[in-house]
């Protein structure tokens, strides 16, 4: 009968300690969900690509002079992916290359200039990198023609059908006379590819004996791949690393891409930044929109 | 011309004895095949990992908080991401547990055959959709449903990546629950029943605390998916660039960055020998020993499970029992104070107090109810959680067919893929896939089928087939991404395949094999001894009998198992990603080119092709239709074998 009476009591214990738990830790969670009340004007989410991106390299050294980003950074392995996110959230930043721009997302000006190929063209418009073709040595035969071609007139307007900035001067390609066959593999760079890819296609209607595949594979992949002799063509969206450049490798310049600073339609507070605006909501330290307009 | 006879006797003798030897010897190689690949994946993953952990230093990598592996000067925190992992995992099992156990008791114990035989397949379903599928589905709707209704600034968030990681897991925890609770004896819950307990009380009391170590387990594998699941995850969860420990850590909205989100995003273009290439496979390491860790748990528990049914219960249940009630206990404790938590969150504080008011009222009173009221409402319950599971999964198949039907027409599935996929067709894609599926099952199957065969039919259950089982099982719990930087490391830069079909269907066909092997096991054990008996008293020899009197009606199961690999190889991105991949409309012809296939072309189109829309919801659709429709293929022979094969 005692044994019965203990075990009730202190089962009653139990329980009343466990209440006793629950009730704590629901205070200290309540408590800690008042202090992130939202405030008002609307929160900058602020979107960027991966740390092995090239993109994202080019922006780190360009416009955050190598300081680090805010620690909410979101990343997406894609221009893609950065765009999907601006189109559906209001508060969000991202940057893309200038053929992500659409009806769809407002391009921010930087430093009251519009983001648009002839201001990259004229040097105006503070942000835009070079895209590059690499091969092991000189290029030689089919490679050597297919960089030609990008480098032509004709491969020219795919860079601006694509929405990349193109090169300054190029001559119209000469087909004349040449026979080409056999196969080569290009891979690299997911930003170059849709400018490869299109030109392989120009391409392979002049020459129909040949073969071309083209991967993207990022553009350390890529480098990677023609080091070891793996394909014969990488593209890149960045130069050469101190690590890579004693490989042999020769660079070819095929464009310039612009990086536009996109957002939300919805965001009405501002039209342009200054440079040192999207550093400072680079760095975190501008984080509501209210605090720009 | 005796002696002749008896001497061509004896030459074909040893001539049988040398064939059965060979085939024994063959059986068993491909036997330890599973054991191999995974020594040589932790091999591989080391080989290029150990790297990092001499520049940066074991501690300082696993406790570092800060991933910065290209910042000058370079930081390699893994913690923050090792964290995320936890907490994105933690996050889906408390969605996913109360949803599939309910969804378990309702199949097993609630259902009428009628509506079990429709819900069965429903929920295995679910398991099917692939998960590049499943991230489309998070990155455009529920992210933007979670903004807008917990008026976040975004959506993208681990509670985002636990939901949707929920539901992935799902499938996995309510099959092997209710394969736990279905091998509760009878007489338990008839013992129950005659006492004079409620349907619910025998439940309750009796069934599921009888099955609790094979419903931990189920738990337990349903952590080992939803901690190496790759491509869903990256789509959802925001990925903060440094990685991040939420502030305070119950803050569901916050971003976070998980190992296998780092390790997707980072791999294609890291410069391969560098540091960060090194740290990448460091983190694969770390993935692959906690998933293992998870794994080994799992088999231990459903091992002694099996011990437990073998021996005869004269064991003390009691110590077993108490400890289970601890867990349980502080499980619904936990449960408890997240979801007051997400409840203050979406409401408020007066809405939530008296919510728990009206629960602790509830509570109190019903010590006064009847017991049948009870059952009522624990039913009642029980029914919530399977609609609700049927209704999500509605949800995410009629978001699919709504958008990707107008898509679909001939010529989007034969023809190529013009303008970079924003028109034209699929086609090469489909081929691609095809390709790459029926490469990995031709290597799968073989190697599959006999190791399973040497298991079931050369060895008695010893060490050996413990190894061997274990190596299946713990192949089985590795994340698909882990097999794709493997297959990089190994044939892309080892072999110096480059990206190429056969790299990616030999990724692919390491990846089925356990399930292969796991299946045909079952259904070898399903063919009654007494066959093999009377084959060999008339004088067969091992390997007849099993070619000729086991192999056939077990041909059904093995052709299931298949099935179910090819499904599951059919809807993989990561595998593939690294080992054999390109976005082109072009078809390989030898084994030794890339190809292009269906999830990896979904991928692109989502992630790296502008004003892809309609494309990327017809390659969603034919894709889910391609997975949704292995699988049914798999559920009827499954179905006809069961009615027909009666011993």
């Amino acid at each position: 009968m005692r044994q019965i009476v203990k075990k009730r009591n202190n089962r009653k214990l139990r329980r009343l300690l466990i209440e006793i738990i629950v009730i704590i830790i629901l205070i200290i969670t309540t408590f800690s969900g008042c202090i992130q009340q939202t405030q008002g004007g609307l929160k900058i989410v602020v979107i960027g690509r991966d740390s092995a991106s090239g993109t994202r390299e080019f922006f780190w050294e360009h416009v955050m002079g190598k300081n680090d980003f805010t620690y909410l950074l979101r990343e997406k392995n894609s221009n893609g992916g950065i765009y999907q996110t601006i189109i559906q959230t209001p508060g969000a930043i991202g940057y893309v290359g200038f053929g992500y721009v659409d009806s769809g997302v407002k391009a921010l000006k930087i430093d009251n200039v519009t983001a648009s190929v002839e201001n990259v063209l004229s040097g105006t418009y503070p942000i835009a990198r070079n895209l590059y073709l690499f091969t092991k040595g000189n290029a030689t035969d089919v490679a050597k023609e297919f960089i030609e071609y990008i480098q032509s007139t004709e491969g020219q307007e795919i860079v601006e059908e694509e929405g990349f900035v193109p090169l300054p001067t190029s001559q119209p390609y000469n087909s004349s006379d040449k026979l080409l066959s056999g196969d080569i593999t290009i891979g690299g760079s997911t930003t170059v590819f849709p400018i490869v890819e299109k030109a392989k296609d120009a391409f392979k209607d002049i020459y129909q004996q040949l073969s071309i595949t083209v991967s993207s594979t990022g553009s350390g992949a890529g480098i990677t791949a023609v080091t070891a002799g793996t394909v014969d063509i990488a593209m890149s969206s960045r130069d050469l690393k101190s690590s890579e450049s004693d490989k042999g490798l020769v660079k070819y310049t095929i464009a310039s891409d612009g990086i536009a600073i996109i957002v939300n339609l919805e965001n009405t507070y501002v039209d342009g930044l200054t440079m040192a605006q999207l550093k400072a909501i680079y760095k975190g330290d501008i984080e509501n929109w209210k605090d720009l307009s | 011309m005796a002696l002749q006879l008896r001497l061509l006797n004896k030459f074909s003798i040893k001539k049988k004895n040398i064939k059965e030897k060979s085939i024994k010897t063959i059986l068993f190689l491909s036997a330890i095949s599973a054991v191999i690949v995974i020594f040589s994946i932790i091999f591989f993953l080391f080989r290029d990992g150990y790297q990092i952990f001499e520049t940066a230093g074991l501690w300082e990598f696993l406790s570092g908080t800060r991933w910065n592996p290209t910042g000058e000067p370079p930081s390699y925190g893994a913690f923050s991401l090792i964290v995320g992992t936890l907490l994105v995992t933690i996050g889906a099992m408390v969605i996913a547990i109360p949803l599939s156990i309910g969804s378990a008791i309702f199949i097993s114990e609630l259902a009428p055959p009628r509506i079990r035989a429709i819900i069965k397949p429903a929920i295995e379903l679910l398991a099917g959709i692939p998960s590049v599928v499943y991230g489309f589905f998070g990155l455009i709707v529920l992210t933007t449903w979670l903004r807008i209704s917990f008026n976040q600034p975004s959506g993208e968030s681990w509670l985002a990546g636990s939901i949707l990681l929920g539901i992935m897991a799902i499938p996995t925890i309510t099959s092997v629950a209710e394969d736990a609770i279905n091998s509760v004896p009878r007489e338990y819950k008839e013992g129950s029943l005659a006492l004079g307990a409620t349907k619910w009380q025998t439940i309750s009391k009796v069934v599921v605390p009888s099955a609790l170590s094979g419903i931990t387990a189920a738990v337990i594998l349903g952590m080992g998916r939803a901690i190496g699941e790759t491509m869903a995850v990256m789509m959802v969860c925001g990925n903060p660039t440094y990685g991040l420990i939420p502030e305070p850590i119950t803050n569901v909205f916050a971003p976070v960055k998980t190992l296998t989100a780092t390790l997707g995003i980072e791999m294609g273009e890291v410069a391969s020998g560098s540091n960060h290439f090194h740290a990448l496979f460091g983190l694969a390491l770390i993935l692959l020993i906690i998933t293992l860790a998870v794994n080994i748990i799992a088999t231990i528990i459903l091992g002694r499970l099996k011990e437990k049914q073998m021996s005869s219960s004269k064991k003390r249940t009691c110590l077993p029992y108490k400890i289970g009630k601890k867990i349980r206990q502080t499980l619904y404790i936990i449960i408890g104070i997240i979801v007051v938590w997400m409840l203050f969150i979406s409401t408020g504080i007066i809405v939530t107090i008296s919510i728990l008011i009206v629960v602790a009222a509830f509570y109190y009173l019903s010590r006064k109810i009847s017991a049948k009221n009870i059952q009522r409402m624990a039913f009642g319950t029980i029914i919530l959680a399977i609609v609700t599971v049927i209704i999500i999964l509605g949800i995410i198949i009629s978001y699919i067919v709504s958008n990707g039907a107008g898509a679909i027409s001939w010529e989007f599935l034969t023809t190529e893929p013009t303008n970079l996929g924003r028109s034209g067709g699929i086609f090469p894609a489909i081929v691609g896939t095809f390709y790459l599926v029926a490469g990995a099952i031709l290597i799968a199957l073989p190697l599959g089928v006999g190791s399973a065969i040497y298991l079931t039919e050369y060895t008695r259950e010893g060490k050996l087939t413990k190894i061997i089982r274990t190596g299946a099982d713990l192949l089985n719990g590795t994340p698909s991404i882990v097999f794709g930087l493997f297959g990089f490391a190994f044939f892309v830069l080892y072999l110096k395949m480059g990206f190429s079909l056969l790299a990616g269907q030999i990724t692919l066909a390491l990846m089925i094999l356990p399930t292969i092997i796991r299946t045909t096991e079952e259904a070898l054990k399903s063919v009654p001894q007494s066959l093999r008996e009377g084959s060999l008293a008339l004088g067969a020899t091992k390997w007849q009998t099993i070619h000729k009197v086991v192999l056939p009606p077990a041909a059904p199961g093995i052709l299931t198992g298949a099935i179910l690999g090819i499904g599951r190889a059919v809807g993989e991105t990561a595998p593939i990603m690294f080992t054999a991949v390109v976005f082109s409309g072009f078809i390989p012809q030898s084994v030794f080119e890339p190809v292009n296939a269906l999830p990896f072309h979904l991928f692109m189109l989502t992630t790296s092709i502008p004003d892809s829309k309609q494309s990327q919801a017809g390659t969603a659709l034919v894709l889910l239709l391609l997975v949704v429709g292995i699988y049914m293929i798999a559920v009827i022979i499954r179905n006809h074998y069961k009615k027909t094969m009666k011993w």
